[in-house]
């Protein structure tokens, strides 16, 4: 029963995986990302870094996944070595 | 343990170097290369240098590990609740909702700082506790 769960999962992954790639997301010619946020970063976010502009104002979301990965980090060596003793 | 007395008095004359600079790249983040995280590294290497060289016992009468985990999650819980402050005003998650100040100077980007500030904090209490960590359940030092 378990291995025909985990089966479906993974048609279902494959299916939403395939579904999202776009051939054209990769490609070097389209510069429409890298021209947006070189034209339009300083004026919506008001700060000159612009690697600051993106990662805490564009892609924040991300930002805070992250900050949730370095304290799920945290928790597991301290959990892991605390449990010798 | 304690180490030479050489080494402790460098330790002690440097620390609040290393801690000035680490607050000089956190709040910097929006203008120069650096930001929260690095700026937390440099904080939690301080920390560090203190434990090498006065040891685990001393440091930890100054800095807690109980108070390093509490302000770890209040960070956490900080960040949150700052993305859903902007929902109460009409903007997306995470969205920036102060005024945007002027261009160049250290109070401008609006939430840029109190992010740059928390993720800071959580940076450095999170590598300091993995040392305490390895340090205590190891007993490397």
């Amino acid at each position: 029963m378990k291995k025909y769960y985990y089966i479906v999962l993974l048609i279902i992954m494959t299916i939403l995986i395939i579904g999202s790639i776009r051939p054209e997301y990769g490609n070097p010619r389209n510069l429409d990302y890298i021209n947006y946020y070189l034209e339009h970063g300083v004026q919506d976010t008001g700060a000159i870094n612009l690697v600051a502009s993106i990662y805490l104002d564009y892609r924040a979301y991300d930002t805070l996944i992250e900050t949730v990965v370095l304290f799920m980090a945290v928790i597991g060596v301290t959990f892991i070595l605390s449990k010798g003793k | 343990m304690k180490n030479s007395r050489i080494i402790r008095t460098l330790a002690q004359k440097l620390l609040p170097f290393i801690f000035l600079f680490g607050c000089y790249l956190t709040l910097h983040g929006h203008l120069s290369p650096g930001g929260g995280f690095q700026g937390g590294v440099v904080i939690a290497t301080a920390i560090i240098l203190l434990t090498l060289s006065y040891g685990i016992k001393e440091t930890e009468n100054r800095f807690k590990e109980k108070d390093l985990s509490f302000m770890e999650k209040l960070a956490i819980l900080a960040f949150i609740f700052l993305g859903l402050l902007g929902i109460f005003f009409g903007y997306p998650f995470l969205k920036n909702f102060l005024p945007l100040g002027q261009r160049g100077c250290i109070a401008s980007a609006g939430l840029m700082i109190p992010l740059n500030l928390i993720i800071s904090i959580k940076v450095a209490a999170g590598i300091t506790g993995i040392f305490y960590a390895l340090v205590k359940y190891r007993g490397e030092i």
